[in-house]
């Protein structure tokens, strides 16, 4: 249920867009949902981790892109 | 990535290759440890149990929750500065980030830059000390019938609970009363088309919702002062 002063037509627009498919990778150790954008990288959709502190390394933060090799 | 000190960037990245056989390391960056004060910003639409189309700019919850027990739990992380600047959005993600604020023992300090809206409020609120820009606006509006509620009978009475679970918090977390806040709430011939009140910087400090007018100064400062107190009160 939303509360705010945006007109709700405006927060729905694009609601039937499918969204893009993810994956689900661990990174550094920790296991994340990720986009893929392409040859070995991804970037963040959000963390899936009971580590608190990984929630605070810049490095992880949604919508920050991840590379591996 | 994080940069230890003394080394330069690629010998860093080729240690953590050697090391652990990836260039990605999972690790609170030695920056994070040293900084006594956290810098949390609320942007956007805070985005609830439902995942908001990508043209919203959203704020997730289920990153942020982590990220205040991270807090609360380093003991190097002195106090917390929240920044606002939101529309608004869903009610239990909103009503959950102002719960999580107001418990925390790490001393927090809210500051609400642009807008603090809607279930901004709440927000703003839960911090130990909340501080307003000059030009900063909090709009103050009863909760709407949306599209994602059916319209059946209970769904005023649905309505009316929710826009009291919010008013108790605001009232019991600011100097407002329950009369001055309904009375904005349902004011109308302030909104176009609307009811409610758009409180403008001093006028959110005069009806009691913010504590003060200024900007990142006041709330550092005020920040440093909450959290010097809590040493000396921590050493007697």
């Amino acid at each position: 249920m939303l509360y705010t002063v945006v007109p709700i037509d405006d927060v729905l627009e694009g609601m039937e867009e499918e969204p893009a498919p993810t994956m689900e990778l661990i990174v550094g150790g920790v296991l994340m949902e990720l986009e893929p954008q392409g040859d070995f990288q991804a970037k963040v959709v959000r963390i899936i981790s009971s580590d608190p502190q990984d929630y605070l390394a810049s490095q992880h933060q949604p919508g920050s892109i991840v590379r591996w090799t | 990535m994080s940069e230890k000190p003394g080394l330069p960037q690629e010998e860093v990245t080729l240690q953590t290759i050697k090391e652990l056989g990836q260039a990605e390391v999972a690790q609170v960056s030695p920056e994070v440890e040293t900084q006594p004060f956290h810098c949390l910003t609320i942007i956007g639409q805070i985005e609830g149990h439902m995942v908001l189309p990508p043209r919203n700019k959203t704020t997730k919850y289920e990153h942020v929750i982590p990220q205040l027990v991270a807090i609360e739990q380093n003991p190097k992380i002195k106090g917390l500065l929240v920044v606002l600047n939101t529309v608004g959005g869903d009610i239990e993600a909103g009503l959950a980030i102002a719960e999580m604020l107001k418990t925390m023992s790490t001393p927090t300090v809210s500051l609400v830059l642009g807008g603090g809206h809607s279930i901004g409020a709440p927000i703003a609120v839960a911090a130990d000390y909340s501080v307003i820009s000059a030009t900063a606006t909090m709009t103050i509006h009863p909760i709407r019938l949306s599209g994602l509620v059916i319209g059946v009978p209970q769904t005023y009475e649905y309505l009316d609970k929710m826009q009291d679970r919010v008013i108790r918090f605001i009232v019991e977390h600011s100097r407002v009363s329950t009369e001055v806040l309904r009375d904005m709430m349902f004011r109308t011939g302030e909104l176009v088309r609307d009811v409610g009140t758009v409180l403008v910087g001093e006028e959110a400090v005069r009806v009691g919702l913010i504590n003060e007018v200024g900007g990142v100064g006041t709330a550092l400062s005020r920040l440093s002062q909450m959290v010097s107190q809590r040493s000396v009160e921590g050493v007697q």
